[in-house]
């Protein structure tokens, strides 16, 4: 019996060290997250308010998906804010990972909306009575 | 239904128009042309994605609104259409296509305009799938003329008639008519001034043996999220389209409908689409648009408002 309680025990201090070990869960919020492109533009100029927050302290950078460099690290905090100014023409992410790692902390998908076509056929109205959108 | 209904739901729409373009979000479209923007206070360089190719389209399009709407129904003993379910169904491939019902051949494309041979359903029809039937009692004036009593119900089993009134309530009920299939060419045109179309149809099924030829002009203004469409539109209906639909024929007339040959003529519409985009597939819809019979048309004794308003407000999804 006392060996079942100790293996027990040991079990559950083993679990909770594992679970120390992994990386603090990081929240990244984004704004905004959709870019509308009409026929007469190509692409958005967006000024993206970004910002995270993460229970415990620890080191980030912030990544975009076309540049190579990280966009900002932040030392060893709690919380980072960003206003980022980007040309938008299709989807992309932005996410966080520690300056040396590999492991995404937090990802945000932006994503782009044409609403126009170049094919003029998928722009005609119909004049049916049912037809209201 | 009246045109202050309208007016309301146009300045519900404009009103929505004016603050979202007001709130507008802080990005902005952008032409080829304009150079990346860098903000030099912030704390890290802009950057420009590389242009690359636009993704192709999909030949397939599907979409559906859920929401409220109404079509008002002009035609007397008539209810009104109601729109919970908008679906949008469209293929288009190299040079044939289906858009909603229209089956259409791409014949020229170019810089200008692009020409298509479309056949379609006219949509006329739809508004005799929902109407009534009404019973008349009818009394003898002075004259000897019969003059209607309305709003009569439908009598149980015997009328119980009074003195003045004949013996046997008379069926009032708009005429059947049917679906017509039409064939015609229609030419887009489409630019940064807007998108115009040119269309003129005839029956290729024998049903109304008429034509109609009609334009229509609309500009679409994308700010942040939001979209707002309004279109003007002018159609020629023929007499022969015109009598088919809302004449009454020698032999469906009778003592409770008086024969009536309706004319050809112009109706004209206005139209406003507004959307305001949550995500890439889901948006928030805001319609409505007002169409004009043509006098001919609204004259007749089987029409009884001399317009057609639509509206609807949902939420729209395109997977």
């Amino acid at each position: 019996m006392r060996t079942w309680l100790t293996l027990l025990l040991a079990t559950g201090f083993a679990a909770n060290t594992a679970a120390g070990a992994e990386p603090p869960p990081v929240r990244l919020i984004v704004k905004p997250l959709l870019c509308v492109v009409d026929k007469a533009a190509d692409s958005c100029n967006v000024l993206f308010d970004i910002r995270w927050k993460s229970v415990l302290p620890g080191e980030y950078c912030l990544n975009d998906e076309s540049v190579a460099e990280p966009l900002r690290c932040w030392p060893r905090s709690l919380t980072g804010e960003l206003r980022h100014r980007r040309e938008v023409s299709e989807d992309f992410v932005f996410w966080l990972a520690p300056p040396a790692g590999v492991e995404r902390a937090a990802e945000v998908k932006v994503e782009v909306l044409r609403v126009g076509s170049d094919d003029r056929r998928r722009e005609r109205r119909t004049r049916h009575v049912w037809d209201v959108l | 239904m009246n045109i202050p209904r309208l007016q309301q739901l146009l300045a519900v729409a404009a009103l929505w128009s004016w603050s979202q373009l007001v709130c507008a979000q802080t990005e902005t479209p952008s032409t080829p042309s304009t150079p990346p923007i860098s903000d030099a206070a912030l704390p890290a360089p802009a950057s420009v994605t590389p242009t690359r190719p636009l993704p192709k389209e999909r030949n397939w399009r599907f979409g559906v609104g859920l929401g409220y709407g109404m079509r008002t129904n002009p035609l007397v003993l008539s209810d009104d259409i109601p729109v919970i379910v908008d679906l949008d169904i469209a293929w288009f491939g190299k040079r044939w296509f289906f858009d909603n019902f229209d089956l259409g051949f791409q014949l020229a494309d170019n810089r200008i305009f692009t020409a298509n041979a479309v056949a379609r359903v006219n949509s006329d029809r739809v508004f005799f799938g929902k109407t009534n039937i009404r019973y008349v009692n009818f009394t003898i004036a002075a004259g000897g003329d019969k003059l209607p009593i309305v709003d009569t119900p439908p009598p149980p089993g015997r009328p119980d008639s009074g003195p003045s009134f004949e013996q046997e309530p008379q069926e009032l009920r708009v005429p059947d008519r049917d679906y017509a299939v039409e064939l015609g060419l229609e030419m887009l045109f489409g630019g940064e001034w807007g998108q115009a179309t040119l269309r003129g149809f005839h029956d290729v099924s024998q049903t109304h043996e008429g034509f109609e030829i009609s334009a229509d002009y609309s500009y679409r203004w994308t700010r942040g999220r939001f979209s707002i469409s309004p279109t003007v539109g002018l159609a020629y209906k023929s007499d022969d389209l015109s009598d088919y639909y809302w004449g009454v024929n020698p032999e469906e007339a009778g003592v409770t409908l008086q024969p009536y040959e309706a004319d050809g003529g112009v109706d004209w519409e206005v139209g406003l689409r507004t959307s305001y985009y949550l995500t890439k597939s889901v948006r928030l819809a805001i319609s409505a648009d007002y169409e004009r019979l043509h006098d001919s048309v609204a004259s007749s004794p089987i029409v009884a408002e001399d317009h057609v308003l639509g509206y609807f407000a949902g939420v729209a999804w395109q997977f």
